[in-house]
């Protein structure tokens, strides 16, 4: 994983992608008890973006990804040094996610992972089964800020959903 | 009497309610989400091996972290 994300980070220095944050279930294990994931799923914000309707180009990063050897596919995730790796552009709350993600070292490499308040609120939204069972583990296991918590939701259109369900 | 004051005895002869025992499993659940994010990989590594070797997963792809060999071989 430390070699992954060196690769990952080399896309940032490198111009290739504005910015990324570690998402889905491994940003969400960084604030819960451990749980089985089988992908590392990686929010990014590319450089640039193609046309009117703003299309996100990934080609370049699997370009550049594929010079460096890493050119096998499982699925939609690319393996990078043994890692199912799956890259989605961030937009919305995923975009304001990737922004305030926090800074952290994962073996001495820099790295962001999304925070818990964040995830949350993109759990909320995907709010397939196994997204809610980690809602659940994150208000009862992570430190949330509660009214930034709201201000997110509330911004995002989210808050009606999460007081309907989870909010006591 | 609820089912939640239902007595157990636990190990080392202490007696609690069903009720402190889940909050004590809530407790230890809570103490693994503190535990560094590098041992949690490690454990999450753990995890995909037991679904491929004994859950049958053979999708499943086993994480290569080198902190889990060093370990295992005894290194830093």
């Amino acid at each position: 994983m430390k070699k992954t994300l060196e690769v990952i980070n080399e896309l940032k220095l490198r111009g290739i992608i504005r910015d990324y944050a570690i998402g889905g279930a491994i940003a969400a294990l960084k604030w819960i008890e451990p749980f089985f994931t089988r992908d590392l799923d990686l929010f990014i914000i590319p450089e640039k973006t193609v046309g009117k309707e703003q299309i996100v180009v990934l080609s370049p990063i699997y370009d550049y990804l594929k010079n460096k050897g890493y050119d096998k596919w499982t699925g939609q995730w690319l393996l990078i040094d043994g890692i199912p790796v799956e890259f989605i552009p961030a937009d919305g709350v995923a975009k304001e996610a990737v922004e305030n993600a926090v800074e952290t070292l994962y073996e001495g490499v820099p790295t962001k992972v999304m925070s818990a308040e964040y995830l949350i609120a993109l759990f909320l939204k995907a709010s397939r089964d196994k997204d809610k069972i980690k809602i659940r583990m994150l208000l009862e296991q992570a430190r949330i800020d509660k009214d930034h918590l709201r201000d997110i939701l509330l911004r995002h259109g989210l808050w009606d959903r999460f007081e309907g369900s989870y909010h006591e | 009497m609820s089912d939640d004051d239902l007595k157990i005895l636990t190990r080392h002869n202490n007696v609690v309610t069903l009720r402190e025992y889940f909050e004590g499993e809530r407790e230890t659940r809570r103490e693994q989400a503190r535990l560094p994010f590098e041992e949690k990989i490690r454990i999450l590594v753990t995890l995909q091996m037991l679904a491929v070797e004994w859950g049958g997963k053979k999708d499943v792809i086993v994480w290569e972290v080198q902190a889990l060999h060093r370990n295992s071989e005894g290194g830093d």
